[in-house]
């Protein structure tokens, strides 16, 4: 935006007071480019709060903020450039329409329906991460404004990401995978990975050496004899200088609580 | 997946706090329907500035009545009612199409037909459609 010399300051205080309707008054009456100029400088700033006001209405979409308020205001300018003020309506009236559909085509520009939903993807991931770390940070399942808080969204967005975040576009498994190439074509199902056993079962070691710590000393050792060292109850009882029955009763108090802490750590 | 027509009510308080909980419903509803992302979104705002508005116009005394919000999906359209429940209308004349209010403005922007009206019981209610569109965006 330009100034000029020939616009004194006292002329900008004279416009500050006039409220929209004068202004384009005097726009369409102004006989020098400068003075059109600083006066079409004037609406446009005026109606900054307007711009800023729809676009954050429009921020949840996965764009930044900033980059809303400025093809907004390309809306807003627009709109002042084309205002008749003699149409008999309020110039917020004309712009509102025109600021919104310069965002909406900002969208729409963007492709943004033919790819997945970027943001709610990205949140609903977001959101499991958190869920899984508050879980183990809390010892108990985070409530949703927990969730919310530490992924920095609102609730509504976690309860929407959490709903359809992974299935929002469902896609056929037998999608065939666009390829130029001469290759043989493959569809989506061939990508699906399957669970690993053997991995499965590393995690499952894992798991049960560290549930095993968990064990009083007596009951870990009977579980130790009893199933590394694969001696039989009467053996252990021998061992242990206590009944057979005994043995049992605690082997079975041992193996309940290692299911039980091999549930929670899942 | 939806048959001709299914009809989903909803009732929430006047409170800003349930406008997330309408837009999220009408969220679900919209989103098994064949409409894109953005147009969803657009649906939830519309909704958004309904529910909100009516809370704003709310008169002391009528804090306590709900907000009705109705969605009718059909094979093609989605319509939702957004009814202000009041046991008279408002002393204020309604306003001029030429200064509707800027929530307005942005329904029908946003809606492919926006509908203000008031009813005999003193109620008043905006219809709102948005019609499924396969080729424009």
């Amino acid at each position: 935006m330009t100034t000029t010399a020939t616009e004194t300051p006292t002329q900008q205080q004279e416009w500050d007071g006039m409220d929209t309707t004068q202004l384009f008054r005097e726009l369409r009456a102004a006989t020098t480019p400068e003075r059109q100029e600083r006066i079409r400088d004037q609406l446009i700033l005026m109606h900054g709060n307007l711009v800023r006001y729809l676009a954050r209405k429009f921020a949840n979409r996965g764009e930044p903020l900033e980059d809303l308020i400025q093809v907004g205001t390309i809306g807003l300018i627009n709109a002042v450039d084309r205002f008749e003020p003699d149409r008999h309506i309020k110039f917020s009236t004309y712009a509102v329409p025109t600021i919104i559909g310069e965002i909406r085509r900002y969208f729409r520009d963007k492709g943004w329906n033919l790819k997945v939903p970027r943001r709610l993807k990205e949140l609903n991931l977001a959101a499991n991460r958190a869920i899984e770390q508050l879980s183990q940070e809390m010892g108990r399942s985070p409530t949703y404004a927990e969730i919310a808080e530490s992924v920095g969204a609102t609730e509504e967005e976690i309860s929407e990401a959490l709903e359809m975040g992974s299935a929002y576009h469902a896609v056929s498994l037998d999608t065939e995978l666009s390829d130029d190439t001469e290759s043989a074509k493959s569809a989506l199902l061939d990508l699906v990975g399957e669970t690993d056993e053997s991995f499965r079962r590393v995690e499952l070691y894992a798991q049960l050496k560290d549930a095993i710590q968990t064990l009083p000393e007596r009951e870990r050792n009977i579980v130790h004899m009893r199933f590394f060292k694969e001696m039989s109850q009467t053996e252990v009882a021998k061992k242990l200088g206590i009944s057979q029955m005994h043995v049992s009763r605690l082997q079975q108090k041992a193996l309940n609580q290692l299911k039980e802490v091999m549930m929670r750590s899942e | 997946m939806n048959h001709p027509h299914d009809v989903v009510e909803l009732r929430i308080p006047r409170k800003p706090e349930y406008v997330g909980v309408a837009r999220l419903a009408v969220s679900g509803i919209a989103s098994r329907m064949d409409f894109s992302y953005d147009e969803v979104e657009d649906i939830k705002l519309a909704v958004g500035e309904a529910c909100t508005s009516v809370i704003h116009e709310t008169a002391p005394e009528h804090v306590a009545l709900p907000i009705v919000v109705r969605c009718e999906s059909a094979p093609d359209e989605i319509r939702i009612d957004v009814v202000n429940i009041r046991p008279a209308p408002r002393k204020t004349p309604p306003r001029e199409a030429a200064d509707a209010p800027i929530s307005q403005l942005l329904m029908e922007v946003l809606m492919d037909e926006v509908e203000v009206r008031e009813n005999e019981d003193g109620s008043a209610a905006v219809r709102m459609v948005k019609r499924v569109s396969r080729d424009e965006a």
